[in-house]
């Protein structure tokens, strides 16, 4: 059987984290195993609709196989119309994932607007292995209150010793918190030096890193999860091509030393 | 091993094993050489055919899987193979299938490329004439395979040289003893003698030499060159490297699972959902692609991307030289 | 693997391709070295053109209306209820009460039946084609004023110009195999003129870019001639020895003066002075158009005023000079040289003239006053008096300006019957829909806008029941008592060939892969490359004075904004191929209205905003599309997205000589959705 044939998964949940955001969990059909790295991502199918790699959101330690599914086309719509007991093909999983080997044990994690759907992987598994990891901040950023994901995650990661900061670019007279950029909560973070892991829109990237690189952050330990147009998700069909790396094997996890020129 | 084909004994020995897989061959078709099945058409071998034999192990559009449903699970059916054996494949476009077997061959490997290539007999021609636009000397991928291949025939007077490279190669020879003769000695120097002769022809174009390439890409205004690329797409898809796909489903509920040629100078292939675009020029759409075959694929493969047929500046749409990249006017 | 040779069905160009078949399937296309023209080069779209061939929406059985639903039917049954309902109307209602519209995607032979069926089989005159929509000025106005309305020169002839005007065209986008011939030519030293009221690629790399206000054309060109004459720069010893009433526009244009040609312009009399300058004095001018010029009320004097210009230098009957309108499908050339127009048989042959001929080929009376054009055909089933309609290849309800007023005219019809390769926004409507083989799946012959006849050859079997049109046809014509029992298309080519003097020797075992350019009058001639060499038909080339009219409307208070129409380079007309077509449909998947960087800002409009455009006729809904290449005062939407067709918003306002509607100018208003 060729690698492009898909594994199916029933989806068994689905949960609106905003008015153009689900978050589906899936079963593997048959019993079959799925084990991932935080970081990875799956190629999605909708049989007669196509297929996009989507992160997966959930962590290994956890149970459920999860992702993060936004309205952003044909198929991701398809899967936005999907209902529980339907079935979806996953490929994968593919890419590198986090380097947790090589990265060190503080950890700053920053994450803009839909792209923290990827980082909630490393979140959650560092709060399951909390021992491994010494410092640990998460600092994310979304357009509107609406638009914050997993709200009421926030506070298990806070009880797990987790330093977090939150913002919206635009609040309203319900919220409370802060608004303003992901690179202000980083000021007001204890945590200093370490590695970092960021997602979201290459603006907020560059300012991110910028931020950390300042802080004594060295650009090699920093690290970005690139989004790219894939198709085969093996390094084969070019589409994902970042000079010579493959978003798709090499990345998407990319120390930002690498990606820094075509951010 | 080495034999010698009399000329006469060339459709026989394609008919021959014409019985037992399908054989792929360079045909006339209205005038023009083209690949095409063969069953005794007159074969077409003074030029390269446009189109290299690349689509018959990458086709433009092929059926990967096909899905049906029922009560809301798919099953998937793989399509079939076939035997093949393809007759005229040019050095250039064999050293482009080894650059394939090494990108496709990288983990995971791909089932579907490497079935059509595990069932395929090649027979390679030498090029005695290297055609206007080839520059495989340049390159170190022609006028002579050096790559292991099935067999290789090279023209001489009266018929080809013939040199086996495999174990399946040696069995045709050893299968149809009545269809060749020994090699003499003297016909094996005929052989390497017009092969000398092949790369004079070409080492006299200097203007396509790598490092005048390699400078070339360093130097291209490529704002410039995007400025009068007409979006046709035609070099992309006559180039026997280029292997971009796209993958996309045909038909609700059941349907199949198509993987089709797909070309880096679109916009929407770099495109991704939301708008965004990390190549939005096709300037940089174009200066990604000569570096892709120059720069990326040598270092991902250590062969070089590009096998020097020439075939991109004959169907190139726009006025620029693609050797200088410099827009004529 | 099979290869198989053929032309390509998407535009003008006639680029000559082999279609890849593999278990009975097409599986892709690649360029042919051996054509005379595309010499192994393609556009993005003919790489891509095997692909909707095979595509699940195509259309596999009959269709007949039942209730408000379309229901599978059998051939026979179809078949009957058409004829059935044909012959009722005409019964009840007389000939003129039905009207064909033939294709221009269709074949020569599907054409010439098509007419045949019109004239001999139903008695009416009422046939047409989406030539109204596009050339019907190049036609009418170049058969006035040279004698024949086709490209006077080969596209390759191009190559030798040492200056070019193009007005009016997107040149790349829309023709781009042409574009290569005007490219090369400009790389070898020729002046690049461009004329066009948007910056497209084309007028990015002209030597000399004029930005007219749309609808303006006649204005300005006059202002070309006016210097050309002052500066003595007119070809005299042509004048005197080719042409007649010169007289009537040296006086006529000598008041269009640069400078009140860019009053009514908008373009820099300084500009225009050097264009004339540089073209007058050109060795070899070429003037390159398309549907710019023809979209206008004032299409037929537009071309006009083209052809005075193109007289007075003359740049005609020499390689590397001439006139070329771009025919812009594949077979919209054919259609027209096949007479299923409503005054003309095939050859240009008038209906009012050479009737005897052609009662005496086809053994019956025929009808003697021309019928009615495209858009008179809908304004008739509006008003009552147009019954039935048969549409053959064509999407009206996409295509056709006022989309509205298109829906209403149909649905009062008693009697629709579409024959087409896909579902459309037409055939919805249908009371009968056949289902037809695509050029992948048929022989026959079509004709390019450089007068090339040419072969497509049939490559793999029609799906499910579809068949070709040619076929479909002639079983119609034999049910009406017309003899048609043709076993193949080289036969009708044959029929073809003995009523059409331009195509007098084209017999299939002459075509090859280089096809034959008309005149071609007999069995031995070569065909012709370059027209009016040595002499006009009409003896002598007639000038015509022109004047600058304004457009029907003009951007006024309520409306304050021009709204142009046109396509793209990646989407064929209403879309029904290219938006199945994967690469085709992501790269351009939703329609965008191009609207000036000032415009925008003044109205708080940023890009990719969904916005709401607005005529007198209707309003659409797509995305702005802020861009500094249109200029301020002027908007342009494409007319391939069905999500949002540009035609709702445009008007049947007719050219009163070749009654082509003004797609190109209508007042139009944007605010933010």
């Amino acid at each position: 059987m060729s690698e492009y044939i898909p594994l199916q998964a029933e989806i068994v949940d689905i949960d609106i984290e905003s008015p153009n955001t689900y978050l589906i969990s899936l079963k593997p059909l048959d019993n079959a195993n799925f084990g991932y790295k935080p970081g990875q991502f799956v190629m999605v199918s909708v049989f007669g609709l196509g297929e996009c790699p989507i992160s997966i959101t959930s962590s290994p330690t956890r149970k459920t196989l999860q992702l993060c599914i936004r309205r952003a086309g044909k198929i991701t719509n398809g899967i936005m119309d999907c209902r529980v007991g339907d079935v979806l093909g996953i490929r994968g999983p593919y890419g590198n994932g986090f380097p947790l080997q090589s990265m060190k044990k503080n950890i700053m994690i920053a994450g803009g607007g839909s792209g923290f759907a990827t980082l909630r992987s490393l979140v959650n598994y560092i709060v399951d292995r909390r021992s491994a990891f010494g410092e640990v901040a998460v600092a994310y950023g979304a357009r509107t209150r609406q638009d914050l994901y997993f709200m009421q995650e926030y506070k298990s990661w806070q009880q797990a010793g987790i330093e977090v900061g939150i913002t919206v670019d635009i609040g309203d007279e319900s919220w409370k918190g802060n608004v303003g950029l992901v690179t202000a909560l980083i000021d007001k973070f204890r945590l200093s030096a370490g590695s970092a892991a960021i997602c979201g829109p290459p603006v907020m990237i560059n300012a991110v890193a910028k931020k950390l690189m300042d802080k004594g952050f060295d650009h090699s330990d920093i690290y970005v999860s690139m989004e790219r147009h894939m198709k085969c998700g093996v390094g084969k069909c070019e589409h994902c091509m970042i000079g010579p790396y493959h978003a798709c094997q090499d990345g998407p996890v990319f120390s930002y030393d690498k990606v820094k020129s075509v951010l | 091993m080495k034999a010698f084909l009399p000329k006469d004994n060339l459709v026989p020995m394609l008919t021959r094993v014409g019985r037992y897989m399908e054989v792929v061959a360079p045909i006339e078709v209205e005038g023009v050489a083209v690949f095409a099945s063969w069953s005794g058409q007159s074969l077409a071998l003074k030029d390269n055919p446009l189109l290299p034999p690349l689509e018959f192990f990458l086709p433009q559009r092929e059926t990967i899987f096909r899905y049906v449903q029922d009560s809301g699970r798919y099953s998937f059916e793989e399509a079939a193979g076939k035997t093949r054996l393809i007759f005229g494949i040019r050095p250039c476009d064999l050293r482009a299938l080894a650059v394939l077997d090494s990108i496709f061959g990288s983990p995971p490997l791909d089932q579907i490329y490497f079935d059509k290539r595990r069932s395929t007999v090649l027979v390679a021609l030498n090029c005695n004439e290297p055609g206007e636009s080839c520059f495989c000397e340049h390159l170190g991928s022609g006028p002579k395979c050096s790559d292991s291949v099935d067999l290789q025939l090279t023209e001489i007077a009266g018929g080809y040289v013939i040199e086996t490279g495999s174990p399946a190669g040696i069995l045709i020879l050893k299968e149809h003893p009545e269809i060749f003769l020994e090699a003499s000695r003297s016909q094996l120097l005929e052989k390497d003698e017009l092969m000398k002769q092949a790369k004079e022809v070409m080492k006299d174009r200097k203007a396509r030499s790598l490092p005048e390439m390699k400078e070339a890409i360093e130097k291209a205004d490529w704002n410039a060159l995007g400025r009068v690329c007409l979006n046709c797409g035609s070099c992309t898809f006559v180039c026997p490297v280029c292997h971009c796909f796209t993958i996309q489903d045909l038909g609700v509920p059941d349907g199949e699972r198509i993987r089709c040629r797909d070309t880096c100078l679109l916009s929407g292939f770099s495109r991704i959902a939301g708008g965004a675009n990390p190549r939005a020029n096709i300037g940089d759409r174009m200066k990604n692609w000569y570096l892709d075959k120059f720069e990326y694929i040598p270092q991902r493969t250590g062969l070089l991307g590009c096998v020097g047929c020439g075939r991109c500046s004959r169907v190139c749409l726009a006025e620029m030289d693609r050797w200088s990249l410099e827009v004529r006017r | 693997m099979e290869k198989v040779h053929t032309t390509c069905i998407y535009c003008g160009c006639g680029c000559g391709l082999f279609l890849h078949v593999e278990d009975g399937r097409v599986v892709g296309a690649s360029p042919s070295p051996s054509h005379p023209m595309s010499l192994g080069r393609l556009c993005i779209k003919g790489w891509l053109v095997g692909e909707f061939v095979g595509h699940p929406d195509r259309l596999r059985h009959p269709l007949i209306r039942k209730g408000d639903r379309l229901s599978r039917a059998s051939w026979v049954e179809a078949l009957s209820t058409t004829v059935a309902s044909l012959r009722a109307i005409v019964d009840k209602f007389g000939p003129d009460s039905l009207g064909i519209l033939t294709s221009a995607k269709g074949t020569n032979e599907e054409n010439y039946l098509l007419m045949k069926l019109a004239r001999a089989g139903l008695k009416t005159n009422n046939v047409d084609h989406v030539a109204r929509l596009c050339h019907a000025p190049t036609v009418a106005g170049l058969s006035y004023a040279f004698g024949s309305g086709a490209m006077t020169n080969p596209i390759s002839s191009l190559a030798q110009a040492t200056a070019i005007l193009v007005v009016g065209s997107n040149t790349t986008e829309q023709h781009p195999l042409v574009a290569s011939y005007i490219l090369e030519a400009r790389s070898k030293g020729a002046q690049l003129l461009v004329a066009d009221p948007r910056k497209t690629q084309l007028a990015d790399l002209a030597d000399l870019r004029l930005a007219p206000r749309p609808g303006t054309d006649i204005a300005w060109i006059n202002a070309l001639l006016n210097v050309i004459i002052r500066e003595n720069l007119i070809d005299q010893e042509f004048i005197d020895a080719r042409t007649e009433g010169f007289d009537a526009v040296r006086l006529n244009v000598s008041g269009c003066t640069p400078e009140a040609a860019e009053k009514i312009s908008g373009i820099p009399a300084q500009d225009l002075a050097n264009a004339a300058r540089v073209f007058g004095s050109a060795e070899r001018g070429a003037v390159v158009y398309a549907m710019g010029i023809t979209q206008h009320t004032t299409g037929t004097d537009n071309v006009q005023a083209l052809a005075n210009l193109v007289l007075a230098t003359g740049n005609i009957g020499r390689e590397g000079t001439g006139l070329y309108p771009l025919r812009g499908h594949q077979n919209v050339q054919g259609a027209c040289d096949m007479g299923a127009l409503p005054d003309l048989y095939c050859g240009y042959q008038k209906v009012t003239q050479a009737r005897q001929k052609f009662e005496q080929a086809w053994g019956t009376k025929l009808p003697d006053k021309p019928g009615l054009t495209a858009l008179e055909m809908l304004a008739a089933a509006e008003d009552g008096r147009l019954k039935g309609l048969f549409i053959v290849g064509e999407n009206p309800m996409m295509s056709y300006p006022d989309s509205s007023r298109v829906k209403k005219a149909l649905e009062a019809l008693e009697f629709l019957a579409v024959c087409d390769i896909f579902p459309t926004e037409t055939s919805e409507l249908a009371d009968v829909v056949l289902p037809g083989a695509s050029f992948a799946e048929k022989d026959g012959t079509f004709t390019s806008t450089e007068r090339r006849i040419q072969r497509i050859r049939r490559a793999v079997s029609a799906p499910g029941q579809a068949r070709a049109e040619w076929e479909i046809i002639s079983h119609i014509l034999r049910r009406l008592d017309v003899p048609a029992d043709y076993t193949s298309v080289a036969e009708i080519m044959e029929e073809i060939a003995s009523l059409t003097p331009q195509y007098g020797g084209v017999h299939y075992n002459r075509l090859g892969t280089r096809g034959l350019q008309w005149p071609c009058p007999t069995p031995d001639h070569p065909g012709t490359g370059v027209l009016h060499a040595e002499k006009f038909s009409i003896g002598r080339a007639r000038f015509r004075a022109v004047e600058h009219r304004e457009p029907i409307e003009v951007a006024d208070n309520e409306y304050p904004l021009i709204l142009t129409t046109g396509r793209s380079l990646y989407h064929f007309h209403t879309g029904t191929m290219t938006r199945r077509t994967s690469l085709l449909e992501r790269e351009l998947p939703l329609p965008a209205v191009e609207i000036n960087l000032e415009d925008a800002k003044s109205l708080g409009i940023r890009n990719s905003q969904p916005v709401i455009v607005e005529t007198r006729r209707g309003s659409i809904s797509l995305e702005a599309k802020v861009t500094e290449d249109v200029p301020k005062g002027i908007i342009f939407v494409p007319f391939h997205f069905c999500e949002a067709p540009a035609n709702i918003l445009t008007a049947q306002v007719l050219d009163p000589q070749s009654k082509i509607p003004e797609f190109k100018v209508s007042a139009a208003r944007i605010r933010r959705a």
